[in-house]
């Protein structure tokens, strides 16, 4: 049985946004993919409340708090260090309850720039072409704000625990935090990789992301080798994750809402299982680059992926365990 | 037949290009037939004027994979295929041609050595072709008869209305929403070209054909910000 909750927003950081797994077959009409800039974290956080991997869930940048009207399962993955339930400390990237009435709290880390939080059932917000990320270029903004009513149906009716200050479940779950002050990236070489000396210094240098970076693109302050010839490139098709020369002294990598076409040489790609990375970086942050070929970009992936569907199976067997509903459409 | 050039993008995309002058409408043909057809774990096309960028989930598939589908679909269309099963749509998009509405006007007409009469017939007497839709489902159109190509802007602008009819080469464009460009901007369209209330939100697709034709402001306002529909469509869905 399900039912209908309300989550009264109190406090929405200084932006939090709905984000799912972005839209498919809409970079035709020249709207790119989109969706959360960590994929693993948002994944993660809708997989611990029994939700699909690509559900609608919160995209926050700062702190975040609400307040349901019905106990709720909600998980916290990504930059969050803090999760408050009224006054109890609770477990970061675990499936909490939180009682009707009662204040959740995230609070962020300075080690990441983006928090994922999912609550279990089919968060209620608009769509464009399939899914609830926005598309600020369109004015489809999708921000989240204080005072705002967010519905939730949910098949969740409250799970009972002696308390809050201990795991609920203890789980598998794929934390991924890097462990340095310089941040590790994975590229594979590019159609303008063999501009002399260019392979050679992406990987002596050390990288700094500066201010003017966002969900378009990651733009990395360091040393740049542009190509000898000057000759315009006719504009085409650019892949998420695109390392792109442009003229001044920068390396864009470029986000899941980047413009899909462009003219600038692309001296590498960030592989798929590292662009999560990306999505966590704050101006300041130090990155290196790490040339890999396409087979080791494939088994680092499926490893992420195997780690993901342990953490399922799990799911499935916990919350089957203890008769806690699953909102997945198969598995 | 030389094959077409696919280069593997990163781990998730191959780029399909290049293989001599047929290449334009063989890479469109091809789009058109993965449009219709789209293999197991392609995830997006993107069109670019003479190239496809597909992208691809690579826990579904490989670039191995999606490079022989390419190349087969390549070996067994004509173009005439894809033509047909896609015959477009005509537009007759209704324009301001001044100065307020085309700010570029007076210089694109300077730089071509004609003037802006002149060059306000050269656009209404061409008929577009819509190449691909870029950002914000921007259509953008080849087929310009400009005496020369059309040079971009030397200082972008900032903030171009939504509507603008915009040049550069022999191509044109218009802008859905207001933001920057680097095109040159020579007149607006009063009606509405994306809405994204709308289940299909862009009302020109690539495929379609458009003439432009001039209009004062008087029925201009009259116009504003209806939706555009194709010749011989009335719009029924109002938003």
């Amino acid at each position: 049985m399900s039912r209908t909750v309300r989550l009264d927003v109190v406090d929405a950081g200084w932006l939090t946004t709905y984000q799912d797994s972005g839209r498919r077959g809409t970079e035709r009409l020249g709207v790119p993919t989109g969706g959360s800039a960590d994929q693993h974290a948002a994944s993660v956080a809708n997989i611990l409340v029994g939700n699909d991997r690509n559900a609608a869930l919160f995209e926050v940048m700062g702190e975040f708090s609400f307040v349901p009207s019905e106990d709720v399962l909600v998980a916290a993955t990504g930059a969050v260090r803090t999760v408050l339930v009224g006054d109890y400390v609770v477990d970061v990237w675990a499936p909490v309850v939180v009682p009707a009435g009662v204040e959740i709290r995230f609070l962020p880390s300075t080690e990441g720039a983006r928090s994922y939080v999912a609550v279990a059932g089919r968060v209620h917000a608009e769509t464009f072409l399939g899914s609830v990320a926005p598309d600020a270029r369109m004015g489809f903004a999708q921000q989240v704000s204080h005072g705002d009513a967010v519905s939730v149906t949910t098949g969740f009716s409250g799970f009972r625990q002696p308390h809050f200050d201990h795991a609920l479940f203890r789980l598998p779950v794929p934390m991924r935090r890097q462990s340095n002050d310089v941040w590790s990236v994975d590229l594979v070489a590019g159609p303008d990789a063999a501009i002399p000396g260019v392979r050679e210094w992406i990987t002596a240098s050390e990288y700094r992301v500066t201010e003017r970076s966002n969900a378009v693109g990651v733009r990395l302050d360091g040393p740049v080798v542009h190509p000898a010839d000057d000759t315009e490139i006719v504009s085409h098709g650019v892949p998420v994750g695109a390392v792109e020369v442009p003229h001044g002294d920068e390396l864009i990598v470029l986000g899941r809402y980047r413009t899909v076409t462009a003219g600038y040489p692309i001296v590498g790609f960030v592989t798929t299982a590292t662009q999560p990375v990306l999505g966590q970086v704050t101006p300041g942050r130090a990155v290196r680059f790490r040339w890999v070929d396409t087979e080791y970009a494939r088994r680092s992936l499926w490893e992420l992926e195997a780690s993901l569907q342990v953490l399922e199976d799990s799911v499935a067997d916990v919350f089957g365990a203890v008769d806690l509903p699953l909102h997945r459409r198969c598995g | 037949m030389t094959a077409l050039v696919t280069t593997p993008f990163g781990d998730a995309a191959v780029m399909i290009a290049g293989g001599g002058a047929d290449v334009r409408t063989r890479v469109r043909t091809l789009s058109r037939m993965l449009e219709r057809r789209t293999p197991h774990g392609v995830t997006d096309l993107v069109a670019g004027l003479d190239s496809l960028l597909v992208r691809f989930d690579p826990l579904r598939t490989t670039a191995e994979s999606v490079i022989d589908i390419v190349q087969l679909f390549d070996a067994t269309t004509t173009a005439d295929d894809a033509i047909e099963a896609t015959p477009g749509r005509t537009f007759t998009i209704p324009v301001v041609f001044d100065s307020g509405a085309g700010p570029d006007l007076e210089p694109v007409a300077a730089e071509l050595d004609t003037s802006v009469d002149e060059l306000v017939a050269t656009i209404t007497e061409t008929t577009f072709d819509v190449v691909l839709l870029a950002a914000g489902m921007a259509p953008m159109m080849e087929g310009g008869q400009f005496v020369r190509p059309v040079r971009r802007a030397a200082q972008p602008r900032t903030n171009v209305p939504p509507g603008s009819i915009m040049v550069a080469g022999q191509n044109a464009i218009i802008q859905p929403f207001p933001g920057p460009t680097g095109w040159r901007v020579v007149g607006r369209t009063p009606h509405t070209i994306v809405d994204i209330a709308r289940t299909a939100a862009a009302a020109v697709l690539p495929g379609d054909r458009v003439r432009y034709v001039a209009i004062d402001r008087a029925d201009a306002q009259h116009r504003d910000g209806t939706f555009l529909t194709p010749d011989g469509v009335v719009d029924e869905v109002r938003s």
